[in-house]
């Protein structure tokens, strides 16, 4: 399957691929010059804002109106009744009975988590589109929330979809290896139970869009920040009343998204009913209070888990039955419930696996795909378990990370469900990350330190960032979902100037495409980056694109590389053709330079200009059968199979970007407070395009993990239902005060499934999840504290030092 | 999140402010903004007027008279933060401001205004009351002199009178042989505490303890004073032990609030420790 990938055609001398050159995108960005979403002005534009229900759980008996309509400057207020007019649910992918989920772009008969849209007004003005929703009277009928993943299976529950007739959504086991025979073989079987908690995005810009309906030719316009909006156009497509022709989306600059910006849809949906309703363009930006309640959450996960292991601390086989709390509706699930088949045995060589799967609705908010999807959690339960393994058979946990790693040997490695590790040496990453903390040097001071009453530990974990999915996988979800594989499309020309110009589209936000991709054919057509221009943002009417286009999954650098890659060398083939006529030479001879095309080893050039005026304005001394013009398209698809469906087996991802994490912290046993004292970074991406890139990407996904693990938390009231951290003042975004210096070196295991040996590279997994709860766990090992909950404020340690100090009394 | 609609005034002179808030139900002054604004947008607060005194001149200001520190209302956190006067004679004060919030709120935030806004887990509320601070109210009938103790009646509540200004902060220049510390304990740097402890010790010539003033904040309606633990130290040397045994006492009488931060239990618990750190802080801070 690498073989077809692995063109040898044309050689790419590197030369900027490599290169730690300043991102093309920083000038534009850092000087306020981007343009976004808030800075498309278009005449007669209206300013929108939504209500939003403040029940988790009501039925809604009726909307009131009419006092907002006579507010002066309102224009158009939209609710269920013109969304149905518009709309069919969305489509949804689990089996029955949940495809009979009924979702739409607002709340439809009933709100099913605090913050759920219920109108939406257009008024002249930003303000009074706000004081309009104010004089909307809803008259709701309160129903007892469900909120917690194991309340909503018991039999009395109350239903977040009626139509569905259960909260379970998704029921599935997963059995690899002999499962059964690992346990009776087991000396011992290790139990937990473990909790992942909700956390998120919190992009720098929220939501946004602007909807601008055009009367005369029918043309829907929306201007929006969705990071994978032509992915998201097969849901507007299915469920709104309207040809698909006709729905033109573009995105400009993208202030982050981290996932949460795939959700976006259904704000694209009701903004567009808005502009429709309303006869005019319409501009909403979602504020922080909103972003925060709906649709930027990370899924909320309980696991079951048990070890069967060897005395030695070898891991015979994992069973795990695990909840996803999805929240409110599916959207993007249940594949966060499904996605921990890319890692299924995470960096670990054991074979057996049982997983019991259920995704469950409740009236929290509903999750996103949030970096990280879906493996995080899978990769987290792992890493505990395999320290509880250690601490309970006696041994040194990082001695069993160690003795239970995939060896660097035994790469290409296929995971018990299929999915191939591509390249790396985790067990050197690991040892390289210690080093840099002064591993031995800490070891070695430990036991003074907590006779002095310090509890001070050290922590490290090793995640992957699996890269490049295969939307195949979701035929495990459901064997009829009629999609698979992966593609990107690049277009790319030289203009009559000898200018190359690149159209990708890919819908980044903040990962510096326009530099990667100029880096890359840079190389190809031996100029300089600057020499390269990547057209930025995206235009669906524009931009090459298929359904797999975006930004998502850790895969630019693969995908996206691939499609400008096969652009490059076909375009460079077509030059190559002129060029050869021109000079009088064969193609095979010519190498390309400085702007031009040079016979090798002679002084005989034609300059990118002289070739393309040849290609388009003085195309009659073209040779016999070459087409004028210097534009070309590619289509890139990823070498993947399609799942076997009898043992649920599926090669998920193509490349495995990991990090190794080595960290020490010091708990404060009077509070509880986890302070870091030092932090280390090993990172390997395979071949990577643009280190300085790269690093940016190592330090956002620390620095999220480690927000994830001592500071963000979307915590809810069980009794009402309502978000209780629904500020920055209550979801504490950690400041550049609370994140530590981190060290960072890298590794380089080159993929041998693309083609310039690059990973993907992004999520990172936010391994401080793991690093840092195994050094607190490892501060209080003293005390026998095991830390079952990703996350861990000082008041939760706190008590669990008083706990164990009683027992130990 | 954004607010809705109100009237903007802007008097030239404190006095005229003052009539307008005689004038004006539903008014409210507006200082550096940086709670009341917030409110506004989040629109948990809507005043019908809006009372804006930033362009009054001579409101900020900072001067030493006889034994007491006078501050003018418009005085920000950041001046407070950085003045020569306040950090060499009242340091527990500088040291309360440079705990709030972030720069940009230091650079507009005012002293007045924090203490008018009345926060119990705001940092300069509870270090005025262990100052024992003044305030100096302007009302339409003239000035009057409120004492920290009588300042704070609640949660965001002051004894202020809906027409009155504040004129003038005061807090007394410390004495000798005193040590001062205010911590507190908060999930991020720039957090509003879980609990926060102001101390202010001052030993005599044989380093018994002469005077002790504790305050504790977000352990209740309204900064509170931890007479208890004040007692328990005042006419002894002030031994680890007796420190110790003192913050015990930091739970006594105090009514903590629940959140997801804190619960009122771990707060309880949390009093007893940042007030042995204050304490101790507080002492090792005594010079010669």
């Amino acid at each position: 399957m690498t073989e077809a990938l692995l063109s040898k055609e044309i050689p790419v001398p590197r030369k900027w691929v490599g290169t730690p050159i300043k991102a093309k995108e920083f000038p534009r960005l850092i000087t306020g010059q981007g343009r976004y979403v808030d800075d498309i002005k278009i005449p007669n534009m209206l300013y929108a804002a939504l209500l939003r229900s403040p029940y988790a759980h009501a039925k809604i008996k009726r909307i009131d109106t009419s006092k907002a309509e006579k507010l002066p400057g309102v224009v158009a207020i939209v609710t269920q009744e013109d969304v149905l007019k518009y709309c069919k649910p969305y489509p949804q992918i689990v089996p029955p009975p949940a495809d009979k989920l009924l979702d739409y772009c607002i709340a439809v008969d009933k709100v099913r988590f605090a913050g759920e849209p219920v109108a939406a007004v257009a008024a002249t003005e930003r303000a009074i589109a706000e004081d309009a929703c104010e004089l909307i009277e809803v008259e709701y009928e309160p129903l007892p929330p469900v909120m917690d993943a194991e309340e909503a299976l018991k039999p009395d529950a109350p239903l977040v979809h009626e139509e569905v007739g259960t909260n379970l959504v998704w029921h599935e086991v997963f059995d690899y290896g002999d499962v059964d025979k690992a346990f009776a073989e087991a000396d011992k079987v290790i139990s937990l139970k473990l909790h992942h908690h909700r956390y998120g995005g919190a992009p720098t810009e929220t939501h946004a869009v602007v909807a601008d309906y055009d009367k005369g030719t029918g043309v829907l316009t929306i201007y929006c920040n969705n990071q994978m909006p032509m992915f998201c156009m097969a849901l507007i497509g299915l469920s709104f009343n309207m040809p698909t022709d006709k729905i033109r989306i573009i995105t400009p600059d993208i202030g982050g998204g981290f996932g949460s910006k795939i959700l976006s849809y259904t704000y694209m949906m009701l903004i567009s009913i808005l502009a429709m309703k309303a006869g005019r363009p319409v501009k909403w930006m979602e504020d922080r209070r909103e972003n925060l309640a709906s649709g930027t959450h990370c899924n909320e996960a309980t696991f079951y888990v048990e070890a069967a292991v060897k005395k030695d601390g070898t891991i015979l086989g994992i069973k795990a039955k695990t909840l996803h709390d999805v929240g409110a509706y599916l959207r993007y699930e249940p594949v966060g419930a499904l996605l921990w088949i890319q890692v299924s045995s995470g960096p670990y060589r054991f074979k057996n696996l049982r997983m019991d799967v259920n995704a469950i609705v409740t009236n929290k908010g509903p999750v996103a795909p949030i970096r990280g999807y879906g493996r995080i959690q899978h990769l987290w339960m792992l890493e505990r378990t395999v320290e509880q393994v250690a601490r309970q058979l006696g041994l040194d946990p990082i001695e069993v990370k160690l003795k239970n790693y995939v060896r660097p040997e035994e790469m290409p490695y296929v995971s018990p469900s299929g999915a191939t590790y591509d390249s790396g040496d985790y067990p050197t990453a690991l040892k390289k990350a210690l080093q840099m903390i002064n591993y031995d040097e800490w070891r070695r001071k430990q036991p003074e330190l907590w006779r002095q009453g310090r509890f001070v530990g050290i922590g490290a974990a090793l995640f992957q960032d699996s890269g490049t999915n295969n939307f195949a996988q979701v035929r495990l979800i459901y064997k009829n979902n009629p999609f698979s594989g992966n593609s990107r499309m690049a277009e790319m020309w030289m203009d009559e100037f000898g200018r190359i110009i690149v159209a990708v589209g890919s819908n980044p936000h903040g990962q510096c495409h326009e530099t990667v991709v100029s880096q890359v054919v840079a190389d190809v057509f031996g100029v300089t980056p600057d020499d390269v221009f990547v057209v930025p943002g995206f235009d669906s009417w524009v931009h090459g694109w298929t359904g797999h286009s975006g930004s998502y999954a850790s895969q630019f650098a693969v995908s996206g590389i691939g499609a400008v890659l096969g652009a490059a060398k076909r375009l460079r083939e077509k030059i190559a053709t002129i060029a050869a006529h021109m000079l009088k030479a064969k193609p095979e001879d010519l190498e390309f330079k400085e702007g031009k095309v040079c016979v090798k080893g002679t002084d005989r050039c034609v300059a990118f200009w002289q070739v393309a005026n040849l290609a388009y304005r003085n195309n009659l001394e073209l040779p016999e059968g070459v087409e004028p013009g210097l534009r070309v398209i590619y289509t890139w698809k990823a070498p993947f199979k399609l799942p076997d469906l009898e043992k649920k087996t599926v090669n998920a991802t193509l490349t495995y970007s990991y990090q190794a994490h080595a960290c020490v912290v010091e708990v404060d046993p009077e509070t509880g407070k986890v302070k870091i004292l030092d932090y280390a970074v090993v990172d390997d991406c395979g071949v990577p395009i643009n280190p300085h890139i790269v690093e940016g990407q190592v330090h956002g996904s620390t620095m999220n993990g480690i927000a994830a693990a001592l500071f963000e938390e979307y915590v809810y009231s069980k009794d009402t239902g309502q978000l209780l951290a629904s500020t920055f003042m209550d979801y504490l975004f950690p400041t550049a005060l609370e994140i530590p210096d981190i060290k960072v070196d890298h590794m380089i295991s080159p993929s041998p499934f693309t083609e310039l040996g690059t990973k993907g590279v992004g999520e990172g997994s936010l391994v401080p999840l793991g690093s840092i709860a195994g050094a607190i766990e490892d501060a209080l090992s003293p005390l026998g504290v095991v830390i079952t909950d990703s996350h861990n404020p000082p008041e939760r340690i706190y008590r669990m030092i008083k706990e164990a100090q009683k027992k130990r009394k | 999140m954004i607010p809705r609609s109100f009237e903007y005034l802007r008097p030239s002179t404190l006095q005229e402010a003052v009539q307008l808030l005689d004038k004006y139900e539903e008014s409210k002054i507006l200082a550096g903004g940086q709670s009341l604004i917030a409110l506004m947008k989040l629109r948990l607060a809507s005043p019908k007027y809006i009372i804006d005194i930033t362009r009054i001149p001579g409101l900020s200001y900072v001067k030493e008279e006889g034994n007491k520190i006078l501050i003018g209302p418009l005085t920000t956190h950041d001046t407070v933060e950085n003045s020569p006067i306040i950090r060499n004679k009242c340091p527990i004060l500088s040291e309360a401001a440079s705990r709030i919030g972030d720069q940009q709120i230091r650079n507009r935030g005012t002293i007045a205004g924090t203490l008018c806004h009345a926060d119990p887990s705001a940092d300069v509320p509870t270090t005025f009351l262990a100052l024992d601070g003044e305030v100096v109210a302007m009302g339409k009938d003239g000035e009057r002199v409120i004492k920290a103790k009588d300042f704070f009646q609640d949660f965001f509540t002051t004894a202020l009178n809906p027409n009155e200004v504040v004129k003038e902060v005061r807090v007394p220049v410390l004495p000798p042989k005193t040590g001062t510390a205010y911590i507190k304990h908060a999930r991020r740097e720039g957090d509003f505490a879980i609990v926060a402890v102001a101390a202010i010790i001052t030993l005599d010539e044989n380093n018994v303890c002469k005077s002790a003033s504790i305050s504790l904040g977000s352990v209740g309606p309204t900064p509170l004073r931890a007479v208890e633990v004040e007692n328990a130290l005042v006419g002894k040397k002030l031994t680890d032990e007796v420190i110790v045994a003192a913050s015990e006492l930091a739970d006594r009488g105090i009514s903590p609030p629940s959140d997801i931060h804190g619960s009122a239990e771990y707060r309880a618990e949390m009093a007893k420790v940042f007030t042995k750190r204050a304490i101790r802080l507080a002492l090792s801070r005594i010079g010669g």
